[in-house]
């Protein structure tokens, strides 16, 4: 069955221009309706019966991935100074970069020489795959693992560079991948959240741009990802007041949803009205099915071990990756999670001391990172599972000068990897120049990388469409993207 | 295009750079370009773009065979490659046959001879000669090669791959030629055999080439439904008779014509009791009182329905209702957006305008025209100026690196003009900025020269007065205090009137004032400067040397002079209040001197016989008489008794008679002590015998007018003006005239502050800068081809959509060129004045897009249900004649809202009943999304709406209108004063369904999901209103003995009316239950036992709150 036949599409936005979303219904899982699809055409019921925006939908084309984990390096990790060994660099450290255009970085003032990378390299298991020393744990997975060292953005500039690599566009406003992916295939589970974001519990901000990194945009905002609240409640209004908990507040909605049945009997919106009464019934399951998946304690020690919830240096961000296995695990969708904060030494962001500001990040990272590639090979999830980790941008293969030298921003290049969910182990795609400055073999724009993610879970990036002031709109735009089918098993 | 994909694997022959050891065979995808390659590929290009001759074109093919590229032939996927920053312009690499050579040459021949003639006769004029439609331009083989907007068009050497081949074979749409005759069998031979010969150009088809984009809109773009002028229809005569049963107005007319065709009849009407819920969700967006309900209900007038709606339109709460529609339009927040999302102080006075406006029902033109250019047509208005907020509303970058500055300057242009275009037009113009409209005739020239409206358009705050139209309570509590002081003085000013004569005839008055010396000029040696105050007191400023002298000089009519006084004035701006500049206020004035100076004589001492003084800080060094003697270490000085007036007089020995045009001059030496000159000093002189120390200080118009007048009899003589001059004067030395003066000065402080710091958006003022690396703004705005800033070709100048215009030039006929000397361009009220135009402009969709958003809101959907796309993308209009009608009334009622809110719920359309009737399947089955408007499906309320119910239902509503907004939950006004903060978006609105204010939203969804319910469930605040509901039932119905009367009233507060017997049993079962639990539980504490039952009454107000009753409008 084709979920997106583009006849069944129109038909389903006449629908969302007259009345459809508010039929639809829909939650975190999905309500049950019928009848509504009387005086419609048979293939738009075949389609999409069960008809509500949450409900699993088949692929496009057969996938292996059915959810994701994107592990957001916020603030540009350096490509040179993690997966792509550059040996030219290391010699020519010191000598100035010719025809450098200062305006490449963020600061055209403080434009330094080339600059080594201040970490050790050496090659990791069977693929021979190069790494620094700043991911000692992870880099035991390399052969999980698929690299594109030849990834470029469209602006050297945070939020809009955040945004592009959430939403293919550097302008604000656009839905981001976690809210297309969710439209296109639904969820899996009814009583979480389809799309859930985790951002750096420590106080130290969030992404540039905030919850516009995960907006719906003009997608219907049901679609947009749910914020973890890094303090207090995660979610909101989970907790019933006070004396209402338990049976009190049992009493109550069979009480409400009597009163609303005895209502909609007289109404000609009765589907509409038995959606929202059945909302009740939902949201009364989800107050004990989100604290369960957020309750880490339930986990064995061995687990904590693996991840280090135990250990200080990383527990925080430990903690995010158990929660992004528990919930994956559970049939969400989506999860992002964030590595840093806001900018600057607040994230990934090494305008000055790189080898302070990586080693801390990655010492956060690295061995959360690799439990979850564990963890998920162990149980099986992995095979289901496509966990991505990439920045906004790569950073300068020259200093910026400082008394401690950084990296500047580089929007020529950056290393993606991704792994599980069909994803080939072990390779490498695309290469930069021998300095790691401009991606020039295999380049890969952020709209291709967003059509591989779409074809790793069985969407056509060129067929997941929604009308939206009167265009047919896609995550990869209108230019035309390249799926990197090389990096698939 | 080049593919990197298609080049030969090379795994084996590259040395992979970063890793020597690495198993070659094994990482297979791993590549990289072989340099000969690149070499060759460089070159085909440079070929491609410049169409050199054929005979290089053939050396390149053969060169390119001879070093072995691809031979791979192009898969289906694999057509496209990445196109990164800096990649050159993306070209067609075919793959070449062996005999390509051969090919071409045959190719280029066909060309000659067969194909340019069919291309110029069947395709040029679409693509390439006039326009060229779908991007693609066949008139140079680049072009050809280019592809179109679908891709790529023509694959050489292979016909049967093409696109061009399937076209023009109808074997694909769109079939090609468009509106004409299929090419005959052998003309599509002719063009299959010259593509596979590789498909040669050898000269380009069209001579002088048109402008990249197409540019020309014609006739038949212009047949589009709403471009055309409005249709001037009458309402259709129903047969009077059965078909007009339950017609009520001319809208019924339109809605029973067209229902007639599918057999379809009315509604019934609504109970009165639901019609008036209805009219108050509607308009207030609040529910009625019980007490109004039954007002209305009983009722039994006609007139009582459309009085209700006058009522309802008269309420200001109105238009905070029909403002929120609007704000969805205008993508209103108050922050910036992007990486810090900075608060915009002031970007509320723009919500306020809207309520104002709709308020005050500002004609829809007008509407237009302040959002557009308030600062240009009421450039003193502050409504007028808070109405451009519109254009300001949008996101906006703070912080902006160097090469990224121009793109978001367009970005935020392009943001102004979509939402002009949407808002007041229903036009995707937005579209048109990196290609010509995919759909609607709006080429990307007309693109830019609309943009070009906004260049000089920036975001500003500026002070104005937006209190001044609001009346507000603060502003009338305190002009009534004021003109009670001002009475009270006033009073009191005609009771000192009668004592004026009596200080004329004064000794007092006769010997002891003095006149006021008017000086022509100071100079400071140490070069202070001097502010002449309002008293003749001079102040000095600027430089305090360590030693000063002052040479004044004056020039005063002629007259005897016995005596001067110098004052030493206290003044707040000096140090310790002066009189002296000194750090302690003290001063040292080592030396006075006179002098007349007759012009060319010597001048003339005036010896100064003796001084007296009011205080000296001794007798010695530091007295007045030391002030005579020539020591520079000793003078006249008045520490401690600083921060104080003073004064000296100077008698002279002998009376001195100064003639007209004699200057005077005065010399004072300050040498006692290091910057010790006199801050504030007046002096004045006296022609009395002996001149005594104190005494008034007479203005020299007043001494004139004393001069004149020495009785009171003279003075009534004297003209009026004269005479209030002198009373003006005279009764500021009255205490308690002083007394009454300082309390309305004081009052005066207090005046409520009708300053206020808005945000505007205009032109002219200064500019809300970005975090940027070098300029923010523009004083141009050019074509840019696809978009991108680094393509300009050429200044854009304005003009409109030529779609709505008469001719493509005609733009001359709206422009206005403001007054000489104006700040603004006069370009926004150009195009407000286009939009507005009903006869040649826009007016006609602007006025169907207003009547539209209206009916939409009333009945649920519009007459054209895309309210913001009226384009070829756009719903058609359900009743275009209906439509047209209603565009023609608001026109024809001066662009009033209001008369159009009333004319549309006034209809027996509007009035129709929710309640499934008999034959509600069979309606549903003939007209499943009720396009025909003959039944009324309960509609889901908005958030704010739900929201502002309950906390009316609570009894808690402050309904205080205006002013700054909160992002605090826990406040009880009403959601449209919610702080649009787009990082932290209100999230009961947000869960609601309010939009993102991303860009413009012309209706929204309704989404019903599980986190609606749990904020009914266990939000604190729901908690707390349904504390506060159910108080407000006890208050007149408790609880001890029986639930049936608070269940009664509760019923009544909530929903507006009384539960029937089934839901009176539930809810008292229920109750009962409840409270027992709450009574007997052991768990619970003693205060929730003891108020057991008020607790299970909140427990059931909270569960009314969750009624879909009370969250859909009926």
């Amino acid at each position: 069955m084709q979920a997106f036949d583009p006849a069944i599409v129109r038909e389903i936005e006449k629908y969302t221009r007259r009345d459809w979303l508010k039929r639809c219904g829909g939650g975190f899982g999905w309500l049950a309706l019928t009848g509504m699809l009387s005086g419609n055409q048979a293939a738009w019921a075949e389609a999409t019966q069960p008809h509500n925006p949450f409900a699993a939908k088949p692929p496009m084309m057969p996938a292996k991935a059915k959810s994701v984990i994107w592990i957001f390096m916020n603030g540009g990790p350096s490509q040179v100074d993690t997966w792509n060994y550059r040996p030219q660099l290391a010699k020519r450290d010191g000598q100035p970069l010719e025809g450098f255009d200062k305006k490449t970085g963020f600061f055209p003032e403080e434009v330094g020489a080339l600059m080594k990378s201040p970490f050790e390299f050496k090659q990791y298991g069977e693929s021979g795959t190069w790494g620094s020393e700043l991911f000692p744990t992870l880099a035991q997975h390399v052969d999980k693992m698929a690299f594109i060292h030849s990834c470029f953005t469209n602006s050297n500039n945070h939020s809009p560079a955040l945004f592009m690599m959430n939403t293919g566009v550097t302008r604000m406003g656009s839905p981001c991948v976690g809210s297309w992916v969710t439209y296109g295939l639904g969820s899996e589970c009814e009583s979480l959240p389809a799309f859930i974001v985790m951002s750096d519990p420590l106080n130290r901000g969030l992404p540039k741009g905030s919850a516009s990194n995960w907006g719906a945009g003009f997608l219907p905002s049901i679609y947009q990802g749910t914020w973890l609240k890094p303090q207090g409640e995660p979610i909101d209004n989970l907790k019933p007041p006070g004396n209402l908990v338990g049976n009190p507040q049992r009493a109550q909605l069979d009480l409400l949803a009597k009163l609303n049945q005895h209502h909609a009997q007289q109404s000609p919106a009765e589907n509409e009205l038995a959606a929202r009464i059945e909302s009740f019934e939902l949201a009364y399951r989800m107050q004990a099915a989100a604290p369960d998946a957020l309750d880490v304690n339930k986990e064995p020690e061995s687990i904590h071990a693996l991840y280090g919830t135990n250990q200080k240096h990383c527990a925080h961000f430990a903690k995010q990756c158990l929660l992004a296995r528990r919930f994956v695990e559970r049939g969400v969708r989506f999860v992002q999670i964030y590595s840093g904060g806001m900018e600057n030494q607040q994230s990934w962001d090494g305008h000055i001391d790189l080898a302070g500001n990586h080693s801390g990040f990655a010492k956060e990272a690295d061995q959360p990172i690799a439990a979850l590639l564990s963890d998920l090979a162990q149980s099986g999830l992995l095979e289901s599972t496509l966990v991505i980790c990439a920045g906004e941008f790569g950073r300068l293969p020259i200093a910026q000068k400082g008394a401690k030298p950084g990296r500047d921003h580089n929007p020529h290049a950056f290393t993606a990897w991704l792994a599980g969910g069909g994803i080939k182990g072990g390779v490498h795609y695309g290469e930069t120049d021998d300095i790691g400055f401009k991606a020039v073999v295999d380049k890969v724009g952020v709209g291709d990388f967003h059509a591989t993610i779409l074809a790793a879970l069985g969407l056509d990036h060129e067929k997941l469409t929604f009308k939206f002031q009167g265009l047919d709109q896609r995550l990869t735009g209108v230019e035309h993207h390249r799926v990197i089918k090389e990096i698939f098993a | 295009m080049y593919n990197p994909n298609c080049a030969k694997p090379t795994t084996s022959a590259v040395p992979t750079k970063n890793n020597e050891s690495l198993p070659a065979e094994r990482f297979a995808i791993r590549r990289s370009l072989l340099d000969k390659e690149v070499l060759m590929i460089d070159f085909f290009r440079r070929y491609q773009r410049t169409n050199v001759e054929i005979l290089t074109l053939v050396l390149a093919a053969v060169l390119l065979w001879a070093f072995g590229l691809p031979r791979i032939p192009l898969r289906a996927d694999d057509k496209e490659a990445v196109v990164g920053p800096d990649r050159p312009e993306p070209a067609v690499i075919p793959a070449v046959p062996a005999d390509h050579a051969q090919r071409m040459t045959d190719g280029l021949d066909q060309f000659q001879k067969q194909i340019a003639g069919i291309l110029k006769e069947n395709c040029l004029k679409c693509h390439g000669g006039e326009k060229i439609e779908g991007e693609f331009d066949l008139a140079t083989r680049e072009g050809l090669l280019e592809g179109g907007e679908s891709g790529v068009v023509v694959v050489p050497f292979q016909s049967q791959a093409s696109h061009l081949y399937k076209l023009i074979t109808h074997a694909e749409e769109p079939i090609m030629p468009d509106n004409a005759a299929k090419l005959s069998d052998e003309q599509i031979a002719m063009i299959a055999n010259w593509i596979d010969n590789g498909a040669p150009y050898d000269f380009a088809l069209a001579a002088n080439k048109p402008q990249k984009k197409s540019t020309i809109v014609d006739e038949k773009d212009k047949s589009w439904w709403s471009f055309q002028p409005l249709a001037k229809v009458t309402p259709p005569n129903l047969d009077e008779g059965k078909l007009a049963v339950g017609v009520r107005t001319d809208v019924d007319r339109f809605i029973v014509a067209k229902a007639k065709a599918k057999s379809l009849e009315l509604s019934p009407q609504a109970s009165k009791r639901n019609l008036v819920r209805r009219a108050y969700l509607d308009l207030l967006g609040l529910p009625p009182t019980p007490e109004e309900v039954d007002a209305f209900v009983n009722d039994e007038s006609p007139a009582a329905w459309p009085a209700l709606i006058d009522r309802l339109l008269d309420n200001p709460h109105y238009g905070e209702r029909w403002a929120r529609h609007w704000l969805d339009v205008a993508r209103f927040a108050e922050s910036h957006g992007f990486e810090q999302d900075y608060d915009r102080p002031g970007a509320w006075a723009f919500r306020d305008f809207v309520i104002q406006a709709l308020n005050e029902d500002l004609p829809y033109t007008q509407f237009i025209e302040w959002q557009l250019a308030g600062d240009e047509f009421e450039p003193d208005n502050p409504l007028a100026l808070a109405a451009t907020g519109f254009l300001g509303a949008g996101v906006f970058p703070t912080q902006i690196t160097a090469n990224e500055v121009e793109r978001t300057r367009y970005d935020a242009l392009d943001d102004m003009l979509s939402t002009t275009g949407s808002a007041f037009m229903g036009l995707t113009i937005g579209c048109a900025r990196c290609h010509d409209h995919k759909f609607d005739p709006i080429p990307t020239r007309d693109y830019y020269r609309l943009l070009s409206t906004f260049t000089l358009t920036v975001r500003s705050n500026i002070d104005v007065d937006v209190e001044r139209n609001k009346k507000s309570p603060q502003m009338a509590q305190w002009r009534k205090e004021q003109d009670s002081l001002l009475a009270e003085l006033k009073t009191y000013e005609e009771s000192l009137r009668s004592d004026l004569p009596q200080w004329m005839r004064s000794v007092e008055r006769s010997v002891k004032t003095w006149t006021v010396l008017e000086l022509s000029e100071i100079k400071s040696k140490a070069g202070a400067s001097f502010k002449k105050l309002d008293d003749g007191s001079y102040l000095a400023e600027g430089n305090n040397g360590d030693q000063d002298t002052y040479a004044i000089e004056s020039r005063p009519s002629s007259q005897k002079i016995t005596g001067i006084r110098l004052e030493a004035l206290a003044d707040a701006s000096l140090p310790k209040a002066g009189p002296g500049r000194a750090a302690n206020g003290n001063f040292g004035l080592s030396k006075i001197s006179l002098a007349a100076a007759p012009p060319g004589a010597e001048p003339v001492a005036l010896k100064i016989a003796k001084a007296d003084v009011d205080f000296e800080q001794n007798k010695s060094n530091l007295s007045i008489a030391a002030s005579l003697d020539d020591s520079p270490t000793t003078g006249w000085a008045v520490d401690p008794q600083c921060g104080k007036d003073h004064a000296a007089v100077f008698t002279l020995a002998q009376p001195f008679e100064l003639e007209a045009g004699v200057p005077l001059t005065i010399t004072l030496d300050f040498q006692v002590n290091t910057q010790h000159a006199l801050g504030r000093f007046r002096i004045s002189l006296t022609s009395v015998a002996e001149p005594l120390l104190g005494g008034d200080s007479l203005p020299p118009h007043i001494a004139d007018v004393l001069a004149e007048a020495s009785t009171p009899e003279q003075l009534a003589s004297l003209p009026a003006e004269k005479q209030t001059a002198l009373f003006d004067w005279w009764k500021k030395r009255d205490a308690n005239w002083k007394r009454l003066q300082a309390k309305v000065d004081e009052h005066t402080k207090h005046e409520p502050s009708t300053k206020t710091n808005i945000m505007i958006c205009g032109e002219g003022y200064q500019p809300m800068r970005h975090h940027t690396q070098g300029a923010d703004f523009f004083q141009e705005s050019y074509f840019l081809e696809r978009g991108s800033v680094d393509r300009k070709n050429g200044v854009a100048t304005q003009s409109f959509l030529q779609v709505l215009m008469p001719t493509a030039d005609s733009q001359t006929q709206w422009q206005w060129s403001p007054p000489a000397g104006a700040k603004y361009s006069g370009r926004r009220r150009s195009l407000a004045n286009w939009i507005v135009d009903v006869d040649h402009g826009a007016g006609a969709i602007a006025a169907r897009v207003a009547v539209n958003r209206l009916w939409q809101h009333h009945f649920g959907t519009g007459i054209v249900a895309t309210p913001n796309d009226f384009g070829h993308t756009g719903a058609k209009p359900s009743h275009p004649e209906l439509l047209d009608w209603l565009a023609g009334e608001l026109i024809r009622g001066g662009w009033k809202l209001k008369a159009l809110h009333k004319l549309l719920m006034t209809s027996a359309v509007y009035m129709q009943t929710t309640t499934a009737s008999a034959d509600f399947k069979a309606q549903e089955k003939a007209d499943p999304t009720n396009e025909l408007f003959v039944r009324r499906i309960p509609r889901r309320l908005e958030g704010e709406a739900i929201r502002d119910s309950l906390l009316a239902i609570s009894g808690k509503l402050d309904l205080k209108l205006f002013g700054p907004g909160t992002k605090n939950e826990s406040s009880l006004r009403r959601s449209i004063y919610f702080m649009v903060k787009r990082s932290e978006l209100i999230g009961s609105m947000v869960v609601f369904d309010q939009p993102e204010p991303l860009v413009s939203q012309g209706q929204r969804p309704t989404t019903t999901v599980a986190p609606q319910a749990l904020l009914i469930m266990n939000s604190p605040h729901v908690r707390a209103w349904a504390e506060a509901f159910a108080k407000r039932v006890e208050s007149t119905a408790p609880v001890t003995t029986d639930f049936q009367p608070a269940i009664q009233r509760a019923y009544q507060i909530a929903i507006n009316r009384r539960p029937d017997e089934a839901e009176t049993q539930s809810t008292v079962a229920f109750l009962e239950t409840q409270s027992a639990n709450y009574s007997q539980d052991p768990q619970y504490t003693q205060a929730v036992q003891a108020n057991a039952r008020s607790l299970a009454l909140v427990d059931l107000c909270q569960i009314l709150f969750g009624l879909n009753e009370l969250a859909y409008e009926e």
